[in-house]
This record gives structure tokens, C-alpha cells and sequence, in this order.
């Protein structure tokens, strides 16, 4: 992982299309953003603002229109669908709304998926880091379960044990809790909390202002663009009550 | 991505979908099968006449006059004059003049038409034949033009179903013969005309066809090479019937000159090229297999769409998608192949059982190249049909994929 607070993510009028049949659907409009390695971001916005869209091209999933994107002050223009793949393999992972599950396979099994696709990572080392992984998200007990015998949210915690097992510099979480019941939910948050907690940089998108409270950093998008970049109410909260105590 | 785990990942894809990869396989399986089987037919029919044929030896030559050959009609091409020139010649070994006697054979009630060879003892040589009871005509049986007959092991059975045939008379148009042999079947189907023929000796025979001076056919075995023999053989009959053929054109001959060998190579690529055939039409099946394999990759593609979009996005290239379809289609394809060769060689085997109830010498032929070729075949299609499910999936985008619903 980068050095914590140096620049990992900076966007320049960034703007995204859709094409279909000739007929252009602007989604998003000169994004101008900024992301230090270590920090907690929450992307906030309604349906349809654009925030998963910003999170998929963020996250080397979708292309951008036009703009600038650097990642770790490499533009990303110059690279190719195999550098993309290989940042995806390295540096990045996902935590999905729908989870994204393999189906009719084991929790161990999905977790080690992407280990498969590392470059660096040995053979035989997959196993004991996927074990790893998965106690991290406290389901080694399920560990040989299919993914359609768990529940909702230990899918979601499988998902997350997927998304750290390659100990990505930065975990982009789409919806995390979107699928799932409130205790779920929580159970959810505070492993993203954790790994926040472990260094890695977290981007989360949600339209839900109690999960966006648990990041440093809340970002508003509507129809597509920035709205508002704060501090979290609650990190406020909690550095003030710090400065205070202090 | 490694190799092993390329692999594993497919095998791993096919393993989630078992009975569909089973049932993908099934035109595979059917195709190779059918290939294996036919070729497995061919190729045991083609050992079984080539068995046949070689069995009379493969220095055999037989020497016919064209009328003989294109009518069914003998004729006065070959005379004893070339018969003797013919057992001359250097590169021959025996000789066995024939006079077909065209005459009814008869005992008591009993009655036959069948071939009676007037000859000379060594064609039983040339053709193998061994007497199964009683002696064959010796030499001193034609000069002295003996009434003797030998019978073969079919005859034997039309005129004497109850009787032991040796010493017993039987009649040849108006003459008395006694029979003081019989001669082992043969027993192939090829050489039943043989098995049913009466042998007598060509003396007499000569004498009852009006003391010809022609004979219809020679029989005789070369020494050395049989293209030097053919050649000689040849070259004799053209001089000594005032023939000029330098062109070599066997249309200007009026005999035929024939090798045993010559006959086993026009017999084998007869058969080559029915097998070939059977092959050509059952490896149509195989592609239609193939077709079938290209259909199911597209509906596991679409069905895939997200697993492959969730691939993408934890770090797979498109070579490794591309890759992991193409091996899981040619591993379809083996797997189908290899249990195609299993159940085609194994309904082979149950025909080629049935049908040595009725041909006995018939051999299980299994053509190795046939099996390698048709399993590769099977890859090939796999390959084949696989790139472009393969292609589409690869070049899906992650999000496009991950989208799809």
C-alpha cells in the first residue's frame, strides 16, 4: 500500500456518456475530484445521480468520455485492457450491492477467485491467505458452504473476504448494504470499518446517510455532478470530541 | 493465469453444469462414434477379402484370354504353344494350364453344373489346396489320361451328402470317372466357386473338348519379382501372337496378365475408399456435434454473462476468459471424443461378433488412425466452434458484463 495522504485518485473533467443507437445520455459532467491513499470516502447521491457510475470508472470497471483520470499520477487514458486488468488484480477489488457470488461454489472457493488472476501472488500461498481472509470476516466455520447456503449478509462478508484477500490499496464498495437488514447491515459496516482501520482506502457508494457516516469524507452528487465534498458529520464529531479530550 | 489453473477453472465450469456439459457432449460422442464404428467396418471387410485374396499366394499370376475376361466365352487366344513358352520363361516357377469342361457332373440321382477344371497338378499347388480325403492326380494320371476326378470340399457335399466319395464313380458329360480325392474348403466366400468345383486331368479334358489345342487360363506362380514376371509374360504374348503394343496399352492385348498382388492393391483401394466414404458420411455427424457444442457455449455465455463480468472485475484479462471458454469447449469435445471411441469400438466389436457367426475368418480391425483422427477431429471442432462464444465473452466489458441480466 502508498504511503497514507498522498495523492492516489485524481480526477479532471471527468464526463461520462452513454451511446445507444446514435442517441447520447450524458451521465456525468466535469467531475473534478481528489482521493488520498488511506481515506474513507463515501460517493452519496439519490437513483440515478451517477455515483455508481463514477465509483465503476474509479474503480478501472467502465470508461470515461472525456476528462482526466490519475491513478497514482498515471494517466489512465495510456492504458490498455491489460494494464486495466492487472490494476483490477492488484490494486483494487469491489464489494458489490448484488454481492456477485459464484454460484453453486464454495465460500473458500470465491474467495480465492481472485488470487487466481494475481500475478504475484504464489500458488501456494492462496490457501492460507483466502483462510485468512475469510476468519477476517468471521465465517471460517462456513468456510466449506456453497454460497447459496448463506445468508445475506454472509454473503456480502464473503464478498468483503474476496475484495481483502489480494490486499488491494483501495476496496470499492457499491451499496454494501443495500441488499441486507439492518443488523446485517451494521455487521457489514464494521468490517469496512476494519479494513479502513488496516490502511486500505475505501470508496463507498450509498444513498443511505447512515452508512455514508461512517467515512471521513461524504461526497453529494446530483444529476451527475459534484454537489458538495464535507467531512463526515460524525468524524467531525468524533475529531472535535478528540481535540477536546485533549 | 497459470496453466493448471486455466484448467482448473474450466473443468471447474464444466463440473457447475453437468448434465448440460453431458448432453453438450452427447453429438460428440454420437460423431466419434459413428466415425470409430464405420471405419472399425470398413476396415475389418477390407482385412477379411484381403485374407481372401492373399491366400492363394502373393506370386500368383493367372493368365486369361480376353474373350474369356470381357464374355464369359472362351476362345482360342492361348495355346499349348504359349504354355509351353510361358513355363520358359525364367521368371516363372509353375505352371497350371486350364481347360474349362463345360459338362454336367452326375452320381445316381444327384446332378450338378459346376466348374470342371481340367488341369495339371500344380494348380493345387498354386492355390493352397490340401486333400481333405484320397489323393490328388499325379502326373502319371495325365500322361496316361486316367478317368480320375478330385472334388471339392463343397461338390463333395452336393453329390456324396451321405457316402464316403473315394473310389466311387461319378459321370462327366458321357464319360465314367472314379473319384479318388477330395480337397480341403477353402471356405472364404471368394473362393466358393472353387469349393464347388470338379477337378479332372487336363489330358482328359482335352480329349473331351475335342482335342483343343487352346487352353482358357493359365495359372502359375513367379520366381522373384512380380513386375519383372508381369513384364516377361507380356512381352511373350506379344511376340508370340505378333502383337505391337510398345505403348503398353492393355487394350491391344488379347490376353490379360494379373497378379494376385495386383488384384489385392485394385481389392484394397476398392475398400479404402468405401471406408473412406462411411467415414466422410459419420464425420458429417461430428459436425453437426459441433455445431451442437457451439450453440451450448453461446447459451453458457449468455447464461455466464455476470460470472465472467465478476472474473473481469477481480483481474482477468481477456485472454484468460477467452482461454478458460476455448479449453472448456475442447475439453467437451475430448471427453465426448474419447467416450466415442469407447462406445464405437465397443459396438464394433458386438457387429464384428454377430457377424463371425456368419463369415468365421472375418478379423476385428480397429484403425488406429481412425480413432487419432477423429478425436482430433473432435478437438478441432471444439476449437473451432468454441472461438467464437469464446471471442464474445472475452471481449465483453466488466461492467457490461456485470450489468447483464
Amino acid at each position: 500500500m502508498s504511503s497514507k495522504g498522498s495523492s492516489l485518485i485524481e480526477a479532471k473533467k471527468l464526463c461520462k456518456s452513454y451511446f445507444n443507437e446514435g442517441l447520447e445520455t450524458p451521465v456525468l459532467f466535469d467531475i473534478d475530484l481528489t482521493i488520498n491513499s488511506g481515506e474513507f470516502v463515501a460517493i452519496m447521491g439519490p437513483s440515478g445521480s451517477g455515483k455508481s457510475t463514477l465509483m465503476h470508472i474509479l474503480g478501472f470497471l467502465d470508461h470515461f468520455t472525456s476528462g482526466s483520470y490519475l491513478f497514482h499520477d498515471e494517466p489512465v487514458l495510456r492504458m490498455n485492457d491489460d494494464d486495466l486488468a492487472k490494476i483490477r488484480a492488484t490494486r483494487v477489488s469491489f464489494v458489490f450491492q448484488a454481492f456477485n457470488l459464484l454460484p453453486r461454489t464454495s465460500v473458500l472457493e470465491n474467495v480465492l477467485l481472485p488470487l487466481l488472476y494475481h500475478p504475484t501472488i504464489a500458488a501456494s500461498e492462496r490457501m492460507d491467505r483466502a483462510m485468512k481472509a475469510i476468519a477476517t470476516v468471521g465465517l471460517t466455520d462456513r468456510a466449506k458452504y456453497l454460497s447459496n447456503q448463506l445468508s445475506g449478509g454472509q454473503k456480502q462478508r464473503v464478498a468483503i473476504a474476496r475484495a481483502l484477500v489480494t490486499e488491494p490499496e483501495v476496496i470499492f464498495a457499491d451499496e454494501p448494504t443495500g441488499n441486507l437488514d439492518s443488523v446485517s447491515g451494521r455487521q457489514v459496516m464494521e468490517a469496512v470499518q476494519q479494513l479502513h482501520e488496516h490502511g486500505h482506502t475505501i470508496i463507498l457508494v450509498t444513498h443511505e446517510r447512515t452508512t455514508a457516516e461512517h467515512a471521513e469524507r461524504i461526497i453529494h452528487i446530483r444529476d451527475g455532478r459534484i454537489q458538495e465534498d464535507t467531512k463526515s458529520f460524525k468524524r467531525r464529531l468524533a475529531k472535535e470530541a478528540s481535540t477536546l479530550a485533549k | 493465469m497459470l496453466p493448471e489453473d486455466l484448467i482448473g477453472v474450466s473443468v471447474q465450469g464444466l463440473k457447475r453444469n453437468i448434465s448440460r456439459s453431458l448432453l453438450t457432449t452427447l453429438g460428440i460422442i454420437i460423431g466419434v462414434g459413428s466415425v470409430v464404428l464405420m471405419v472399425s467396418i470398413g476396415a475389418s471387410f477390407q482385412q477379411y477379402i484381403l485374407d481372401q485374396v492373399s491366400q492363394f499366394g502373393q506370386n500368383t499370376f493367372e493368365i486369361q484370354a480376353k474373350g474369356l475376361e470381357q464374355q464369359g466365352q472362351p476362345t482360342q487366344a492361348i495355346t499349348f504353344g504359349d504354355v509351353e513358352a510361358v513355363r520358359k520363361l525364367s521368371t516363372v516357377q509353375s505352371v497350371a494350364p486350364v481347360i474349362f469342361v463345360t459338362e454336367r457332373v452326375a452320381y445316381g440321382e444327384e446332378e450338378l453344373t459346376p466348374f470342371v477344371f481340367a488341369t495339371t497338378k500344380e494348380l493345387f499347388d498354386n492355390w493352397g489346396f490340401q486333400p481333405q480325403l484320397g489323393r490328388l492326380f499325379t502326373d502319371a494320371d495325365i500322361q496316361s489320361a486316367s478317368n480320375v476326378a478330385v472334388l471339392g470340399g463343397l461338390a463333395v457335399d452336393e453329390l456324396f451328402p451321405n457316402e464316403d466319395p473315394i473310389g466311387k464313380r461319378i459321370t462327366i458329360g458321357a464319360r465314367k470317372f472314379t473319384v479318388v480325392g477330395v480337397l480341403e474348403e477353402l471356405g472364404s466366400p471368394l473362393a466358393q466357386t472353387l469349393d464347388s468345383s470338379v477337378y479332372m486331368p487336363l489330358s482328359v479334358g482335352k480329349s473331351m473338348m475335342g482335342s483343343s489345342l487352346y487352353v482358357d487360363y493359365i495359372s502359375l506362380k513367379s520366381r522373384g519379382s512380380n513386375d519383372l514376371t508381369k513384364a516377361d509374360l507380356e512381352s511373350l504374348f506379344r511376340q508370340r501372337h505378333s502383337i505391337v503394343n510398345p505403348e503398353n496399352d492393355p487394350e491391344k492385348d488379347d490376353v490379360v496378365v494379373r497378379s494376385m498382388e495386383q488384384a489385392v492393391s485394385v481389392i484394397s483401394s476398392v475398400t479404402l475408399g468405401m471406408t473412406i466414404f462411411l467415414g466422410l458420411i459419420a464425420g458429417i455427424s461430428l459436425l453437426v456435434g459441433g455445431i451442437g457444442i457451439m450453440n451450448i457455449m453461446l447459451v453458457s455465455v449468455s447464461e455466464r454473462t455476470k460470472e465472467i463480468g465478476l472474473r473481469k472485475a477481480v483481474g482477468a484479462k481477456k485472454q484468460d476468459i477467452l482461454l478458460q471458454f476455448l479449453l472448456e469447449a475442447i475439453t467437451l469435445t475430448v471427453i465426448g471424443g474419447l467416450i466415442g471411441v469407447l462406445c464405437g469400438a465397443g459396438l464394433a466389436y458386438l457387429l464384428y461378433l454377430i457377424a463371425r457367426q456368419f463369415l468365421q475368418d472375418l478379423p476385428f480391425a480397429l484403425s488406429m488412425s481412425a480413432i487419432l483422427l477423429s478425436v482430433s477431429m473432435a478437438a478441432g471442432t471444439g476449437l473451432a466452434f468454441g472461438i467464437y462464444p469464446a471471442r464474445k465473452a472475452a471481449n465483453l466489458s466488466p461492467m457490461e458484463a456485470l450489468r447483464w441480466e
